[in-house]
């Protein structure tokens, strides 16, 4: 009986001992396997909390910036109460733009940043004649004789914004704001993709990104191109929602993020979806370091962040040197 | 009794789905009429002139070299790859998908054309 016992136990032994040989080779082949279809492009993104195939990622932002074209000024006010424009009115304050400046503002769609660009410039102009003015209360000969040889006073170049966007709806838009206001001088619309801009190298001043970063699918690419396209001395900006560092204002934010924000999108916008995605989105975009950090990974100095409104928004900037 | 309040349910979903319908066609017909009302406006004047100091800026995206401005057809085009980018309403569009070859048929173009 003990012999049998032996052999029963045995046979069981060596039955366990294939069947696990078997669970180990196909374990690494199926690895493998999963390994080599990721390698043929079936790599996945997220779409808010949703996960998507990255080709599609690009698709469905487009559909959501088509559908709220028409009426996203009006829901960036009623969102933010406001305070989007205090945003961006810090990001121009911090950018301190000098006439003479080129901006590309990727993402810019509706056109808020570049028409607060060509304002700060011609109130910036405007001070420096007058403090030319100033100085030139006596002139001497020499000073008049200059002044009749030059023929503007504009600066040896005349500050130029291209408003790059992916979406032609929200171009539209702009374009048609920039004209109703009679602020076209200057300004320049082209469709692009933020991942393959259609610009040569060392070209602009400052790159500028606000609210747009979170929606194109390849960040560390949009990362690349800008800095292929900024002189070498340039700034980029990016103005994006982050994370809220006070754990009071976060409980708060979360709320009205996905309580009454998509309902405010239904009401105005018609469109719950939207809006729904929005939110979605801030929650998935890295935090402030994290940004920080792929910031410097892809080539840019000094880079560093501001937190505006508690953490809600960071402005990021870094130079290429 | 039961019956009667089916049937009142029934009826009152019945008018909320044809007045969500109505409304959606409301919104459908006026978003069409603004939209003829635009391409009037366009063919009264002149389709907005191109601003060539943009050319001095834009390149193709795919090859980064400097592209030609052709004024008939209203488009940007790179030689060397053959492809023609379209500018509508004044906006040169620059994604590569939407740009057609100028060589093969527009339908080949949309196809071939892969990032």
């Amino acid at each position: 009986m003990a012999a049998s016992v032996r052999l029963l136990t045995r046979r069981v032994v060596r039955l366990c001992q294939r069947r696990f040989n078997v669970t180990c080779v196909s374990g690494p082949g199926q690895q493998s396997c999963r390994g080599f279809s990721d390698a043929a492009g079936d790599r996945s993104t997220h779409f808010g909390f949703e996960t998507v195939p990255e080709e599609e990622k690009a698709k469905r932002v487009y559909k959501v910036f088509e559908n709220v074209a028409q009426k996203y000024d009006i829901m960036n006010d009623a969102m933010s109460f406001g305070i989007h424009r205090l945003w961006k009115d810090a990001l121009l304050h911090i950018m301190h733009p000098q006439p003479g400046a080129r901006l590309l503002d990727v993402a810019g769609g509706t056109g808020d940043i570049a028409f607060r660009f060509m304002d700060y410039i011609h109130s910036q102009q405007e001070k420096q004649e007058r403090l030319r003015v100033q100085s030139m209360q006596t002139p001497s000969w020499q000073d008049i004789s200059d002044k009749y040889s030059t023929e503007d006073e504009g600066g040896p170049q005349e500050s130029t914004a291209v408003i790059c966007d992916i979406n032609k709806e929200m171009l539209k838009v702009g374009k048609q704001k920039a004209e109703s206001m009679g602020v076209s001088a200057g300004l320049s619309w082209v469709v692009g993709d933020a991942e393959e801009l259609p610009f040569d190298d060392d070209q602009f001043d400052i790159y500028t990104i606000a609210f747009g970063i979170r929606n194109v699918t390849h960040i560390d690419q949009a990362l690349q191109e800008a800095l292929r396209v900024l002189k070498p001395g340039g700034r980029f900006m990016c103005l994006e929602f982050s994370k809220v560092t006070n754990p009071v204002l976060a409980r708060l934010y979360d709320a009205y993020s996905f309580q009454i924000i998509p309902a405010l999108g239904e009401v105005i916008a018609g469109d719950w979806k939207s809006y729904q995605y929005l939110v979605e989105s801030i929650r998935k975009f890295p935090d402030q370091e994290e940004f920080k950090g792929m910031i410097e990974d892809a080539g840019f100095y000094r880079v560093q962040y501001y937190n505006l409104t508690g953490g809600v928004v960071a402005l990021h900037s870094g130079f290429k040197l | 009794m039961f019956y009667n309040v089916l049937r009142r349910l029934a009826i009152e979903a019945g008018s909320v789905q044809r007045y969500v319908n109505s409304t959606a066609h409301i919104r459908r017909v006026g978003a069409v009429c603004v939209s003829v009302r635009r391409f009037t406006d366009v063919k009264d004047g002149a389709q907005p002139p191109f601003d060539a100091s943009l050319l001095q800026v834009l390149v193709c995206p795919l090859s980064k070299k400097p592209l030609r401005y052709e004024a008939e057809t209203n488009e940007l085009i790179n030689e060397e790859l053959g492809i023609a980018y379209p500018i509508i309403d004044g906006i040169p569009n620059m994604i590569p998908q939407e740009a057609r070859l100028i060589q093969k048929d527009a339908d080949a173009s949309n196809t071939s054309q892969q990032k």
